[in-house]
C-alpha cells in the first residue's frame, strides 16, 4: 500500500510536472515563436507593374520555401507587402508604415530608384536595415550605412559591357542607344568609359525616352553609319522594338543590351527572331549550375508558369540576404548591419557577391547572356577587379 | 500608428491643399482651365532646391525667392491665355507641363535624369525644422494659403475675376481689364504652386523630373473638382479626402487605380460641383437649401435634355 | 532620305488615325475625350483575343471595331450627354478619371505582361533600294487610308454626314431645323470608336506587343495633335498627325538629344498656336 501510494504520487508528481512543462514549453515557444515581419517595396500598380508583379511573386515564393522548412531557427517569416505605386511620396509613406506601424526587423526594395532613394532615406533615419534589389542610382545608398545594394551599379555593369564589348565581341565601332533615365545613362556612361579607354570608337550616341517604341528614324540614321556594334540601355519592351525594328532595316550590326532586356516575356517574346545573336550584361545566368540558381528558376517557373526576370531573381537575393543576416545574428538592427559588412562570398541566386564596400554596394562578377534558339544562354563572365570596383 | 506615419501623411496632405487652393485661384475663380499646374509645382521646388543648395540662400529667403519666380512664369502662361483661349489653352497648359519637365529632364544645370538630393531641412534660430515641427509650418501655409484665397475671393480682384469666369465678354464689353486680372489670377495661382513645391523639396530633400509630370497635375484637377470648384472648403475637403483616402484603402491598394478614377467619373457625373460644392448633395442635407447660385455654365452646349 | 520619309508617314498616319475619332467627338461634343485612348487600348485587346481564336486578322479587325463601338456608345450614353450642361472641364475631367479607371481594368483583367499579337502576312517586307516598308507598316497606310476615305465619303455623301456638318457648326441650330441630333452623336460615336478600334489593332500588330500601359501616350500626345490641326477640323487633324509624324522623325534622327519626342509635339502645338490660336485648319475661336 505504502509502496502504491508512493509511486502513485510518483506518477502524479511526474505527471503534473510533465504536464507543467509541456505548458511552459507551448506557452514559451508560441511566444518564441513571434514571426519575424520583414518589408518588401514594388510597384505593384502603375507604368512598372510587371515589374511589381515578378518581384512580389519571388519574394513570396521565398518566403513559402523557407517557411515551409520552418522558417528561421524556428520562427516564421512574415512578408508584408506594400504597392509603392511608381511614387516617391508613396515610398516614403510605405517605409514609415512598415517601420512604425508594422516595426519590420528590416525592409526590401523590389522598386526603382527614385521610390528606393525616398524609402531608403527613412529607413536611415529610423536605422533599420534596408536591403536594395535592382536600383542603380548611387544616392539610393549615399544615405548612410543602413543602407545595402545586391545589384551592381550602373556604371560598373556599363564598364562591364564595354569591356566585353572589346574583348569578346570582335567590334570597332559602336552606336549607343542611351535610354535617358538614370538607369540608362549610368550605364551609358560607364560603357563609354572602358569601351573608349579599349580603343573602340562611338559613332553616334542617341538618347531615347522609356516608352519609346518607334526607333525607325534613329535606326535609319545608324543604318548609315554602319557601326559594329549597337548597344542600348534598355527595359525589355523598348529592347525589343529597337531589335525587332533594327532587323526590319535591314540592320547588320551586332546588337548588345544590359539587365535592363532581361525579362523572357517582356524581351523575348516581343522581339521574336530578331533578338538572336544579342549579348547582354546581366546577373542572372540562366545556364547556371548553381543550385540555389537552379532551384529558383526552375521553381519560379513551375509555380507561375512564366520565366522569373531579373527584377524578381535581383530582388529576392536581396530578401535572402536579410534572411540569412537574421539566421546567423538574429533581429538585432546593428549585428544585421555588421554581418552584412562582414559578409564575403555570399551565394545567391544573382551570382556570388565577394563583398560590401564601405558604402555598401556589392563587388561581383557580371555575367554575360547570349541569346540562342530564342533563350538566354552564358556567354562568358568579366570578373576583372579594375572592372568591378564601383 | 507611429507619429512619422502621421506627420508624414500631414506634411502631403498640407502640401495637396495647397495646391489644389492655388489651382482653385486659376481655375475656380478666373474659370481658366490649366491641367499642367504641377509644372508649377516643380518651379517652385527646383528654384529652392537650387538656389539653397547652389546658391546658398537659406530656407527663408528662398521660399519667397521661388514663390516669386513660380508667379513670373506663370504670369507668362497668363500672358500666353490671352491669345490661346478654352479647349486649345487647356490642352497648351498640358504641353506646358510637358516642356517644363523636359527641361527639367535634359538639363544637367537640373541635376537631369538623376534629380537633386541632399537638400536640407530648414533651420529657424539654429534648430532644425523637421519631422514634427515641419508639419506644423507646412500647417501654417495652408492656413496662409487659405486666407489669402479667402481675401481674394471677398476683394475687388474676386469680383473682377469672377466677372471675367461667369462671361468673359460681358465683362470686356462692361470695360473690365480682362487681361490684367488673368495675369494677375495666373501670377497667384503659379506662386502658391511655388509654395507647395518648396515645402515638397525640403520635406523629401531628393526630387526627381518624375515627381512633377501631368499625372500629378490631373491629381490636383481631380481634388478641385471632386471637393468643390470655386469654393475654399472644396480644395481643402477634396484634397484631404483624396490624399488621406489611400491609406485607409490600403488593403485595397491593387484596385486604387479603379477606385481613384472610379471616383472620379461617379464624382463628376453625379455631383459636379463637388462634393462639398455649391448645390452639393452634403451641403443641402446639412443646410436645407443652396448656399450660393449655382457654379458657372457658360458655354454649354445646348440647355436641354438631348 | 526616303526611309526616313517613310517612317515619318507611318508614324504619322497612326497618329491621325487615332486623332481623328478624337477631334470628330470634339465636333460635336464640344468634349476632349481623353478616354478615347482607352477604347483605342480595348480595341488591341479585343482584337488580340479575336485573333487568338480565330487567326483571321479581317475578323479580328471587325470584331474589335463592333466592340469598341458598343464601349464608345456606353462612354457617351452614360457619362457625357448627361453631363453636357456643366462647365466645361467637368467632362474632361470625367474623360479623365474613366481613362484611368480602364487602364487599370485592362492590368487586372489581362496581367500586366505584355503580350505578343504576331500576325504573319502573306509577305515579309518591301524592299526598295535602301528604304525597307514591312508588310505590318503597309497595312497602317492601307488601313489609314481606307478609314479616312471612309470618313470623308459618311460624312460628305450622305445625308447622315450632312446631318453631323450641320450639328457640328452648331447643334442649337441644327436641332432646331430638324435634324436628329441624337442620331448624329450616336454616329459620331461610333464611326469614331471603330477607327479607334482599328488603330489598336493596327498599333498592336505592328510592335508586337499589347499591353494595359499602351494608350497613355496616345492619351495625352493626340492632343496636342488635335489642337494643333484645329479642334473640331477633320482634314486638319490629319494634316498634324502627319506633320508631328515627319517632326519628330527628323527630330530623332538627326537632333535625339536635346529634347524627347513627346515634348516635340506639344513644343510644336504650343508654337503655332502663338502664331495661329485656333490651330492649322480651325475656325477662329
Amino acid at each position: 500500500m505504502k509502496v502504491f501510494a508512493i509511486i502513485k504520487k510518483g506518477w502524479a508528481g511526474a505527471s503534473i510536472m510533465a504536464l507543467a512543462m509541456v505548458i511552459i514549453m507551448a506557452y514559451g515557444h508560441a511566444v518564441l515563436a513571434e514571426p519575424i515581419k520583414i518589408g518588401l517595396m514594388a510597384p505593384l500598380t502603375g507604368p512598372a507593374a510587371a515589374d511589381g508583379l515578378s518581384v512580389k511573386q519571388s519574394c513570396e515564393m521565398l518566403v513559402e520555401n523557407i517557411n515551409a522548412a520552418g522558417g528561421i531557427n524556428g520562427n516564421k517569416i512574415k512578408l508584408i507587402v506594400y504597392d509603392d505605386q511608381f511614387d516617391a511620396k508613396q515610398a516614403v509613406i510605405v517605409a514609415h508604415k512598415m517601420i512604425e506601424g508594422d516595426k519590420v526587423v528590416a525592409g526590401v526594395s523590389g522598386s526603382y530608384s527614385f521610390t528606393s532613394r525616398a524609402a531608403a532615406q527613412v529607413f536611415q533615419e529610423n536605422k533599420v536595415p534596408f536591403s536594395v534589389g535592382y536600383a542603380v542610382h548611387p544616392a539610393v545608398t549615399a544615405g548612410g550605412p543602413y543602407v545595402f545594394r545586391v545589384t551592381i551599379l550602373g556604371h560598373v555593369q556599363g564598364k562591364a559591357g564595354g569591356m566585353a564589348a572589346a574583348k569578346l565581341m570582335g567590334v570597332k565601332t559602336v552606336s549607343m542607344l542611351i535610354q535617358d533615365n538614370d538607369f540608362g545613362q549610368s550605364l551609358a556612361k560607364g560603357f563609354r568609359m572602358y569601351a573608349e579607354k579599349l580603343g573602340l570608337k562611338i559613332v553616334s550616341a542617341d538618347k531615347f525616352k522609356m516608352g519609346e517604341k518607334e526607333f525607325s528614324p534613329v535606326l535609319t540614321k545608324i543604318k548609315k553609319l554602319n557601326p559594329d556594334l549597337i548597344y542600348n540601355t534598355a527595359y525589355p519592351h523598348d529592347g525589343a522594338l529597337i531589335l525587332k525594328q533594327a532587323a526590319d532595316l535591314g540592320i547588320k550590326a551586332k546588337q548588345m543590351g544590359s539587365e535592363g532586356l532581361d525579362s523572357t516575356i517582356g524581351f523575348l517574346e516581343v522581339a521574336g527572331k530578331a533578338a538572336e545573336g544579342i549579348v547582354i550584361t546581366t546577373n542572372l545566368d540562366r545556364d547556371s549550375t548553381v543550385p540555389i540558381t537552379r532551384k529558383y528558376l526552375d521553381g519560379y517557373e513551375k509555380k507561375y508558369g512564366v520565366a522569373p526576370d531579373m527584377t524578381g531573381a535581383s530582388t529576392y537575393d536581396a530578401l535572402l540576404m536579410i534572411i540569412d543576416a537574421i539566421k546567423k545574428v538574429g533581429t538585432d538592427s546593428e549585428k544585421i548591419i555588421q554581418a552584412f559588412r562582414t559578409m564575403k562570398g555570399w551565394q545567391g541566386v544573382t551570382g556570388k557577391i565577394q563583398e560590401f564596400t564601405p558604402n555598401g554596394e556589392v563587388i561581383k562578377d557580371v555575367e554575360l547572356q547570349v541569346v540562342k534558339g530564342g533563350k538566354f544562354r552564358r556567354f562568358g563572365v568579366i570578373s576583372d577587379q579594375k572592372v568591378l570596383q564601383p | 500608428m507611429g507619429l512619422g506615419y502621421l506627420t508624414t501623411i500631414g506634411t502631403f496632405v498640407g502640401i495637396y491643399i495647397i495646391l489644389t487652393l492655388s489651382l482653385n485661384i486659376i481655375s475656380g475663380y478666373a474659370g481658366q482651365v490649366s491641367l499642367g499646374h504641377a509644372a508649377f509645382f516643380g518651379i517652385g521646388a527646383y528654384t529652392s532646391a537650387l538656389l539653397t543648395l547652389k546658391v546658398g540662400f537659406s530656407f527663408w529667403l528662398a521660399l519667397p525667392a521661388a514663390m516669386i519666380i513660380a508667379g513670373f512664369i506663370g504670369a507668362g502662361v497668363g500672358i500666353i491665355s490671352l491669345r490661346i483661349k478654352g479647349d486649345f489653352l487647356a490642352v497648351t497648359t498640358i504641353g506646358i507641363n510637358f516642356v517644363i519637365v523636359t527641361v527639367f529632364e535634359y538639363s544637367d544645370f537640373f541635376g537631369g535624369a538623376y534629380g537633386i538630393m541632399g537638400i536640407q531641412y530648414p533651420m529657424l534660430f539654429g534648430l532644425k525644422i523637421s519631422k514634427f515641427y515641419y508639419l506644423m509650418l507646412v500647417f501654417f501655409f495652408v492656413v496662409v494659403t487659405a486666407f489669402f484665397c479667402f481675401l481674394i475671393s471677398k476683394s475687388w480682384i474676386g469680383l473682377a475675376l469672377e466677372t471675367i469666369r461667369e462671361d468673359e465678354d460681358a465683362a470686356e464689353a462692361s470695360g473690365l481689364n480682362c487681361a490684367k486680372f488673368k495675369i494677375i489670377a495666373f501670377a497667384m495661382g503659379c506662386a502658391f504652386a511655388g509654395l507647395a513645391g518648396v515645402l515638397y523639396a525640403h520635406f523629401m530633400r531628393f526630387i526627381t523630373p518624375n515627381d512633377f509630370t501631368f499625372p500629378v497635375s490631373i491629381t490636383i484637377v481631380a481634388m478641385m473638382v471632386v471637393g468643390g470648384i470655386g469654393t475654399i472648403r472644396g480644395p481643402i475637403l477634396g484634397a484631404l479626402l483624396m490624399a488621406a483616402l489611400p491609406e485607409l484603402l490600403r488593403p485595397l491598394a491593387n484596385y486604387r487605380l479603379l477606385f481613384y478614377g472610379g471616383l472620379i467619373v461617379f464624382m463628376t457625373r453625379f455631383q459636379p460641383q463637388g462634393l462639398f460644392g455649391e448645390n452639393a448633395f452634403i451641403i443641402k442635407k446639412l443646410f436645407g437649401q443652396n448656399l450660393r447660385a449655382a457654379f458657372s455654365k457658360r458655354n454649354r452646349v445646348g440647355g436641354e435634355e438631348i | 532620305m526616303l526611309q526616313q520619309v517613310v517612317n515619318g508617314i507611318i508614324i504619322g498616319s497612326l497618329y491621325a488615325l487615332i486623332a481623328v475619332g478624337l477631334t470628330m467627338v470634339y465636333g460635336i461634343l464640344r468634349i476632349l475625350h481623353i478616354a478615347h485612348a482607352a477604347v483605342f487600348v480595348s480595341g488591341a485587346y479585343l482584337g488580340l483575343l479575336v485573333y487568338t481564336y480565330t487567326q483571321s486578322l479581317i475578323l479580328a479587325l471587325i470584331l474589335a471595331a463592333v466592340g469598341c463601338s458598343i464601349f464608345g456608345w456606353l462612354i457617351q450614353r452614360f457619362l457625357y450627354t448627361p453631363l453636357l450642361t456643366e462647365a466645361r472641364i467637368v467632362p474632361l475631367i470625367a474623360s479623365v478619371g474613366l481613362f484611368i479607371l480602364c487602364e487599370d481594368l485592362f492590368r487586372l483583367l489581362g496581367g500586366p505582361y505584355i503580350r505578343a499579337f504576331k500576325v504573319d502576312l502573306w509577305f515579309d517586307k518591301l524592299i526598295f533600294f535602301d528604304t525597307v516598308v514591312t508588310a505590318h507598316q503597309c497595312l497602317i497606310v492601307i488601313g489609314t487610308a481606307a478609314c479616312l476615305v471612309s470618313v470623308y465619303f459618311l460624312i460628305n455623301r450622305t445625308k447622315l454626314g450632312l446631318a453631323w456638318q450641320a450639328t457640328a457648326q452648331d447643334m442649337d441650330t441644327a436641332k432646331a431645323m430638324g435634324v436628329n441630333i441624337k442620331q448624329v452623336i450616336n454616329f459620331n460615336f461610333i464611326i469614331a470608336s471603330s477607327i479607334a478600334a482599328i488603330a489598336g489593332v493596327l498599333t498592336a500588330i505592328n510592335y508586337n506587343s499589347v499591353l494595359p500601359t499602351m494608350g497613355s501616350v496616345p492619351a495625352y500626345k493626340m492632343f496636342a495633335i488635335v489642337v494643333l490641326g484645329g479642334l473640331g477640323s477633320i482634314p486638319g487633324t490629319i494634316a498634324a498627325g502627319l506633320i508631328i509624324g515627319m517632326a519628330e522623325t527628323i527630330m530623332s534622327a538627326y537632333f535625339g538629344f536635346i529634347m524627347p519626342r513627346d515634348a516635340i509635339a506639344f513644343s510644336a502645338m504650343i508654337l503655332i498656336l502663338i502664331f495661329r490660336p485656333q490651330g492649322l485648319f480651325g475656325k477662329g475661336v
